[in-house]
């Protein structure tokens, strides 16, 4: 497999970026908890297809993207459930829905399935954005790794106020006990808990784009040339611009 | 505006950047922008921004910090998270000045308690130490 290189860049990108983006692809290509290799790269190329699936606009040129029908322009690759959750949460996440997440869960989806595949879907999403940021085609997808998925459900997620159960802030032990520590975590991070391994991949991509968990709680750290004030503003207006309450 | 005042409007009208309070934040704001859009042409003209004033180290840690945003805001709406309990108590007041309740994905978080909103915000201003947000007054005389 070919790794990432932003060694053609028209900005130097700091060492640790290359190399979180590295692990983010390795993780991609590898068998995940539910999804195979094949599958995880499958979902990867279907976000970027996303970007021009004529459907996706309508829906969200629409009032409602309920009320435009049609089918999405999707690779084939994918049941219809699983490309409905990638193109909708890519393109127009603002206007997902618990209703619309339960009937993608009646369309064949777990509910493990489907955190997993939010944690491919972002990934992806923000490694190309952030090529989009600096000006660099967005890489190569990796070639799938061969192997079975571990089916490993963590025994301690449960049911809350999400729509996906998930680990409590407390209950971060054994062979989840790296997730977090001493309860210090929040709704963002414990969301993708029904599948550890998305979480860890979470956390090593947000250390390096933003700030590790530590580095959050003290309100004077900065990024690289960027102060906190100024972290915090890029965060807040793009969240913003997403629609995003949280 | 003192260097220990930061208004927030920016979050919601990036219009509102320049007089945020923070350093370079018109740039910041319109990378912001074009990134989330994809739109090219704002790129090229919001990248060159940030570079005059913060260097190519610095368009690479706002593009980082912002393709992060595109990630979080994606797990937070597709998995129905509601606001963590303390961010819920302590900025209530904030979020009702900036508008942000008119979100969809507020819907998945309840209204703090009459206690916890009433405790909220002094529990911020001891979080923030000296740094005051601005929000309220801008937005009761203009309002968008």
């Amino acid at each position: 497999m070919s790794a990432i290189s932003y060694t053609d860049a028209p900005v130097r990108v700091r060492d640790d970026l290359v190399a979180s983006h590295r692990r983010a692809w390795e993780r991609l290509a590898r068998p995940g908890t539910w999804w195979s290799g094949s599958e995880r790269v499958a979902m990867a190329a279907e976000v970027r297809n996303a970007a021009g699936c004529p459907f996706c606009r309508e829906r969200k040129a629409a009032l409602s993207p309920h009320v435009v029908s049609g089918s999405h322009a999707s690779l084939g690759a994918l049941s219809d459930a699983a490309v409905e959750v990638i193109h909708q949460v890519t393109a127009d996440p603002a206007r997902v829905s618990k209703a619309w997440f339960e009937k993608c869960q009646a369309g064949g989806l777990s509910d493990a399935h489907y955190v997993e595949m939010i944690g491919v879907i972002v990934t992806v999403v923000s490694i190309d954005s952030f090529c989009r940021g600096i000006g660099v085609p967005a890489p190569p997808l990796p070639a799938p790794e061969p192997g079975e998925p571990t089916r490993r459900r963590p025994s301690a997620a449960r049911p809350e106020r999400a729509w996906v159960p998930m680990i409590p802030a407390s209950d971060a032990r054994g062979e989840e006990a790296d997730l977090w520590a001493r309860s210090r975590t929040g709704n963002v991070i414990r969301a993708l808990s029904l599948v550890p391994d998305e979480v860890r991949g979470l956390k090593d991509l947000s250390a390096t784009h933003y700030l590790s968990m530590d580095e959050m709680m003290d309100l004077r750290r900065g990024k690289g040339t960027l102060n906190r004030s100024q972290v915090e503003l890029i965060a807040g207006r793009v969240s913003a611009l997403n629609e995003c309450f949280y | 505006m003192s260097e220990n005042e930061i208004d927030l409007h920016a979050i919601t009208d990036g219009a509102a950047a320049e007089a945020s309070g923070v350093l370079h934040a018109d740039v910041l704001v319109a990378l912001a922008e074009a990134q989330v859009a994809g739109d090219e042409a704002a790129l090229v003209r919001a990248r060159r921004g940030v570079v005059g004033r913060l260097g190519s180290e610095g368009l690479v840690d706002a593009a980082a910090v912002a393709a992060n945003f595109e990630r979080m805001v994606r797990i937070a709406d597709s998995t129905g998270i509601p606001l963590d309990a303390p961010v819920n108590a302590m900025t209530g007041d904030i979020r009702g000045d900036l508008g942000i309740g008119r979100f969809a994905s507020a819907s998945n978080t309840a209204e703090a308690g009459w206690l916890a909103r009433a405790l909220g915000p002094p529990a911020r201003s001891a979080l923030l130490g000296t740094l005051k947000l601005v929000y309220a007054v801008r937005s009761r005389l203009s309002p968008r």
